[in-house]
């Protein structure tokens, strides 16, 4: 064999292995890499909002996928009804890049629960602030017709002194958790029962 | 018996002879940046472990028949590939952990104690040997840098692994837990081994 070929088979078939041993070891183990994500990133934020310890809700769970993009609903019941939701939605246009926020919302009153942070990247001391509960408490008892908007923009939300775009990037999140539940709740409610 | 003795030598060579990243001066990247505690630091050093001594073995058995003008391009496919693996198992089994570490496991592809011991190492001897000088090499990184970070740790915040062993009154020096103090932590045991090798004599073998 001459020598040019030798090298592209033997790169050829080094590099197919490889490929196989990755895709084994991802399928084998995507499964516990969600869960434990769950559990170590979205599990504070739910322990938060629900006041139960994270193990109880974490097995309540419903990916919704819309436009290509999944979207985890956690639940609570109450007795056989769900009573509450919480949504995972992207706060566009933070500072430091999106926001990955989740938003609680009861569905007995009709009203917002609150809204925690799951990730972040924002300024320490200016935009990070979005976690302290003296902003975040704005959204405890919030309708859940949207729009809603900050004050600068004429809406009911005190935003983050010198972190507007934190604070914008919060609402644009909230509006759009309001308009999936508007127009996805019957969806959402029905893969629940499904469960 | 002579086997086994360059067996035992070898396995010996990466706990002290080229310990790095003191003797075999490469890894520092990763040995300054990660060892602000012992835990991360023995987490490092583990992956490193696994990597080093499963891309020796695979390495080792393949260098007949990879040919030399695509070896390095071969290499670095494998180790990659070990490196997702050992990364997908962290975030798996040891999340907290993985996301300490972040982007330095990784980063173990580019680590040139993997590539070094593939290349210096692995690519002229057979596979057992191959593995037992991944092994060391592997083990003596684990020690030295959890040793870097326990020295870190205990100094710069007064914990071990976490737990507190300093009593309350005690300061911590928190510039130790900064990037600088990973310098003067890691100046000062090489300069240590320095002083003990030269006491005894040694002649200072590098690679």
């Amino acid at each position: 064999m001459n020598e040019i070929t030798r090298m592209v088979v033997v790169l050829s078939l080094i590099t197919g292995c490889c490929s196989a041993a990755l895709t084994m070891a991802n399928s084998q183990l995507a499964a516990r890499i969600d869960s434990q994500t769950d559990l170590y990133v979205r599990g504070p934020a739910l322990e938060r909002l629900f006041k139960v310890p994270a193990e109880e809700v974490l097995p309540n769970k419903v990916t919704i996928t819309i436009d290509g993009t999944d979207i985890p609903v956690f639940f609570t019941r109450d007795g056989d009804d769900v009573s509450t939701l919480a949504i995972e939605a992207i706060g566009k246009g933070g500072y430091g890049g999106d926001l990955k926020l989740m938003f609680g919302i009861d569905l007995k009153k009709s009203q917002q629960i609150g809204m925690e942070v799951v990730s972040h990247s924002e300024t320490p001391g200016l935009g990070a602030r979005i976690e302290e509960p003296a902003f975040r408490k704005q959204w405890q008892g919030m309708s859940i017709e949207p729009p809603v908007a900050i004050t600068g923009d004429g809406g009911q939300i005190d935003g983050i002194s010198g972190a507007t775009s934190t604070s914008r990037a919060a609402a644009s999140g909230t509006n759009e958790v309001l308009m999936l539940l508007n127009t996805y709740k019957e969806e959402i409610l029905k893969s629940i029962s499904e469960l | 018996m002579r086997s086994t003795q360059k067996f035992g030598e070898t396995l010996k060579a990466g706990l002290w002879k080229r310990i790095p990243p003191f003797r075999l001066v490469l890894g520092l990247c990763p040995s300054l940046a990660v060892t602000q505690s012992a835990e991360n630091g023995f987490g490092m050093g583990v992956a490193l472990a696994l990597v080093v001594t499963l891309s020796s073995g695979i390495i080792s058995s393949l260098r007949n028949i990879i040919p030399s003008k695509v070896r390095i391009a071969s290499y670095i496919v494998i180790i990659a590939t070990l490196v997702s693996i050992v990364e997908i198992l962290m975030k798996a089994f040891f999340f907290p952990l993985s996301e300490q570490l972040g982007i330095y496991i990784p980063l173990i592809v580019v680590n040139c104690i993997v590539l070094g011991r593939a290349e210096g190492f692995a690519a002229k001897n057979p596979p057992l040997i191959s593995m037992i000088d991944g092994l060391s090499v592997g083990v003596g990184y684990t020690i030295s840098l959890t040793l870097i970070g326990s020295i870190r740790e205990i100094f710069g915040k007064g914990e071990w692994f976490g737990m507190q062993v300093m009593g309350q009154s005690y300061e911590p020096m928190t510039f130790l837990v900064l990037a600088p103090g990973a310098f003067v932590t890691i100046g000062i045991l090489l300069g240590i081994q320095n002083l003990f090798s030269r006491w005894r004599g040694e002649k200072f073998v590098q690679g």
